[in-house]
């Protein structure tokens, strides 16, 4: 039967192999771009965030550890960025604002991370925040000096920084939420601002009730 | 042989790390210029091939369609965001590509364009116009970073070599189904 229909077996063969081949490039035809596979990757791995010092917009400098029992609502950016970065914190604020008072600061901090560390300096900082209504206690900007300990992060978290020789970086950028015990649980589309706060509230609150 | 020498040869410039870091540099090389050229290199093999191996290419890819599926399949695959991106981060992702866009694409190719009909090689014609076109609308239209490894400004520059790709191809087929092309076969 297959020498009669060489050519018919051949194709469905290929076929298959297709089928199988875009099975497998796409992970199961869930990821289609690097950045979905990056994401789907990050919430089966639930990375530790690594052990990196901040220095914030008032020059305070601190570890990880200081959100110890919170939720750290994460970002990054760097100021000078005129396209996405703006986007992202005004979208950041408004989650910010949207969340119940009662959990902003006990439960759960907001901090944006600068990845720009040369140029942005506490000073720097301090006024950038003051754009979007960053109070600095709840609401945090800060850098990571050390260079090393700023790649760990990024790494970790799969933010991949390129800069464009013009003193410009493209990015990709999503909502991070690490848990009180400092592990990556959430990665979120940060053009969906309402799809963010339910989720965070949500967990906020089945928190409050265990 | 001497033409699966030039074959081999190109592949191997194109596979040089220098070399290959350049043209993946910018997205649109990656994609019109290095993708085609191993193509082109595994086309120059395929005449070995052939001369080896008749019978094989005569049994299972006897009116070409099969070879011309198999070389759209990894066409395709080649051209979503994700496996371009992880040619960049992954080893083992860019040793595939070169292998199956040479042997899998430029290999088959060349076995079976001659022997398809002329309504086949309209068919593969405006199947790849169409993808060409749906492709450049998805590149330029998506302010999203579909690739990590590159610029938006990148993508958007892809995306109109899409375009202008399936603009040629395009042009190509009015001129060759609408001119008396016997004329020019003497």
């Amino acid at each position: 039967m297959i020498k009669k229909n060489r050519t018919t077996f051949a194709c469905i063969l290929i076929l298959l192999f297709g089928c199988v081949l875009f099975y497998t490039g796409t992970d199961g035809l869930r990821a289609f771009t690097a950045e979905t596979a990056r994401v789907n990757q990050l919430l089966e791995d639930k990375p530790a965030f690594p052990d990196v010092t901040f220095e914030d917009s008032e020059g305070r400098t601190y570890p990880i550890s200081e959100f110890e029992d919170k939720y750290v609502f994460i970002t990054f950016l760097y100021t000078a960025c005129t396209t996405v970065c703006p986007q992202l914190e005004m979208n950041m604020a408004q989650v910010y604002e949207q969340i119940p008072q009662e959990y902003i600061g006990k439960d759960i901090v907001f901090l944006s991370i600068s990845f720009d560390p040369t140029r942005d300096d506490p000073a720097t900082l301090s006024k950038y925040r003051t754009f979007f209504g960053s109070d600095g206690e709840t609401w945090r900007m800060a850098r990571i000096p050390n260079e090393t300990e700023l790649q760990t992060l990024l790494d970790t978290f799969g933010v991949i920084v390129i800069p464009d020789g013009k003193g410009n970086f493209a990015h990709n950028s999503a909502f991070y939420l690490v848990d009180p015990n400092g592990l990556l649980i959430e990665v979120m589309d940060y053009q969906e601002i309402d799809q963010a706060t339910a989720k965070v509230t949500s967990i906020l609150e089945s928190q409050k009730e265990e | 042989m001497k033409q699966f020498l030039i074959g081999l040869g190109l592949l191997f410039v194109l596979a040089l790390p220098p070399v290959a870091d350049l043209l993946e540099s910018i997205m649109i090389i990656h994609m019109h210029m290095q993708m085609p050229s191993i193509v082109i290199a595994g086309f120059f093999m395929g005449k070995l091939f052939q001369q080896k191996f008749p019978q094989f290419f005569e049994k299972w890819n006897q009116n070409g369609i099969p070879g011309i599926l198999l070389f759209t399949v990894i066409m395709v695959y080649w051209t979503i965001p994700k496996t371009m991106d992880e040619t960049l981060t992954i080893t083992s992702m860019e040793v595939f590509k070169f292998l199956s866009l040479s042997f899998l694409a430029g290999v088959p190719l060349r076995d079976s364009w001659k022997k398809l009909s002329e309504r086949a090689k309209n068919l593969v014609f405006i199947f790849f116009t169409v993808k060409y076109l749906g492709m450049g609308v998805l590149y330029i239209n998506t302010n999203m970073q579909l690739c990590n490894n590159y610029l938006v400004i990148d993508q958007i520059t892809l995306g109109w070599g899409f375009i202008t790709t399936a603009i040629c191809i395009v042009i190509y087929l009015v001129y060759n189904n609408y001119t008396d092309q016997s004329i020019y076969k003497e």
